[in-house]
């Protein structure tokens, strides 16, 4: 992944900022520049809820070749508390802790390293609460 | 001017554990002996996606929202470690984005092998008091590395913590710190190189001990206090059995400095050791008690302190992401899953 690219993404994968529409009020994840639900451009930050419930999940074993020191690993679909869904891999925990409806909080850990001597990408995951 | 001191702190210990017969199995070697020579019974390790900077992170957001302050306040970041996952791009730049602190501040990454973060809480201190910032976050977070069959390999461990320091509401003011610095060849790691080095038997007497009793002594003296002033007493823990050692040279008993003894079950978090065990004791602490701190950091220095919990203590105290809630949340790995997670598979 390019500098640029990371630097732009920053608040998002950091922070988990989304956005809030300041005509119809709808929240939406990732950052958009327009309301996803009225397309008005009246938008303003909006950082998500930091923990929320697992909605499903699996386990991913193959994987691209930046991502497969890490694998297996396992991806979810989580509902936070403030209603809003997101993806993201859920950490420190076995596959067969794993179930539907349980809880989770987010954690700050690294997306991915490029080889030896590229950038390190860091972002939002979940882990049990 | 208001008294300054903590205002907030928050800890972190990553959820793997080896235990010390595992890594003597390994090598044929006596685990008994092993841990009745350094009283410790497992070291934590890093999962595969984690390193000084996720830890950093995560200690920094429990200091903050023990605080329930804002971010913005913060006018300085340190982050002292001897294993940053970058050499030249400070983990301070990340810690300030993770915890929405950009962009009015300054920052800067600290190495002084164990005693970086304390330096970093000086450097904070400071700048609190004389009214260049109105708080400033110091952390200490170490992965660190013991090349395997190494003596080290046995309790170096990985956590951080972070400590933030200012003038309102402060849950324990700081009432002096005094600091002793040598040059001192007892462990070393050079530029671009994997492992650190060590003087072996070197390291206990004229480093460890001396600097942390010379450090300890000097602020004893400058205060007028005496070691049963204090309540609690926490000193660097490369093995459980140095900071009991250390306590009895000094006069202290090993009550005051049981319940911050985490290196039993963690190992030696390096930059973090100390913190860690300052902020176990924050949570057991009440108001009007005393503590005292002495770090150790190899190369060699030690940074001492003297702290007094007031009544804000109660406000933070119950914070549920603590040094205990990490030290239970534990998973304990085989030497195979630990190779991996370590990076000594290539
Ligand atoms: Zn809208």
């Amino acid at each position: 992944m390019e500098p640029p690219k990371i630097w732009r993404e920053k608040r998002e994968r950091y922070l988990a900022i989304g956005i809030q529409c300041q005509d119809c009020k709808s929240k939406s994840f990732p950052k958009t520049s327009f309301c996803t639900k009225c397309s008005s451009s009246n938008i303003t930050e909006y950082r998500l809820a930091t923990s929320g419930k697992l909605l499903n999940f699996t386990k991913v074993t193959s994987t691209s070749k930046e991502m497969n020191s890490y694998a297996p690993f396992f991806v979810g679909i989580i509902e936070l508390d403030d209603g809003i869904k997101v993806t993201g891999q859920i950490v420190d925990c076995k596959f067969e802790d794993l179930q539907d409806e349980m809880r989770v909080r987010m954690v700050f850990r690294v997306l991915a390293r490029n080889g030896e001597e590229g950038l390190i990408r860091y972002g939002f995951k979940f882990t049990p609460e | 001017m208001n008294k300054a001191g903590i205002v907030s702190y928050g800890s972190y210990i990553p959820r793997y554990r080896i235990r010390i017969e595992e890594i003597a199995k390994i090598w044929d070697e006596d685990p008994n002996e092993l841990r009745s020579q350094l009283q410790v019974a497992s070291k934590s390790v890093l999962g595969p996606d984690e390193d000084v900077a996720t830890m950093a992170v995560e200690s920094a957001r429990n200091a903050i929202n023990r605080w329930k302050g804002d971010p913005q306040k913060i006018g300085a970041i340190y982050v002292g470690s001897e294993s940053h996952p970058y050499a030249v791009k400070p983990t301070a730049t990340i810690v300030a984005a993770a915890i929405d602190a950009e962009k009015e501040l300054t920052a800067a990454d600290l190495e002084f092998a164990c005693k970086a973060g304390t330096a970093g809480m000086q450097m904070c201190l400071g700048l609190v008091k004389s009214n260049m910032i109105s708080y400033g976050l110091a952390i200490g977070a170490d992965d660190s590395q013991g090349r395997p069959r190494d003596p080290l390999e046995y309790t170096a461990g990985a956590g951080s913590s972070a400590f933030l320091i200012g003038t309102e509401r402060v849950v324990a003011e700081i009432e002096g710190t005094y600091s002793v610095t040598s040059d001192m060849p007892d462990f070393w790691r050079r530029e671009g190189a994997i492992f650190p080095s060590h003087g072996v038997r070197f390291t206990g007497k004229p480093a460890y001990f001396q600097h942390t009793v010379d450090a300890s002594k000097g602020l004893l003296e400058e205060l007028g206090t005496k070691p049963s002033d204090y309540d609690f007493a926490t000193f660097h823990q490369p093995n459980t059995k140095f900071p009991l050692t250390v306590a009895k040279m000094l006069g202290f008993s090993s009550e005051q400095v049981e319940v911050s003894l985490i290196c039993k079950d963690i190992g030696n978090a390096y930059s973090a050791s100390s913190m860690l065990g300052l902020a176990q004791i924050l949570n057991h602490a009440n108001a009007g008690d005393k503590i005292f701190m002495t770090s150790y950091g190899s190369g060699a220095g030690s940074d001492a302190f003297s702290f007094e919990v007031t009544d804000e203590i109660e406000e933070v105290k119950t914070y549920p992401y603590n040094v205990d809630h990490y030290i239970q949340n534990s998973e304990f790995i085989d030497y195979g899953l630990y190779a991996r997670y370590k990076g000594l598979l290539r």
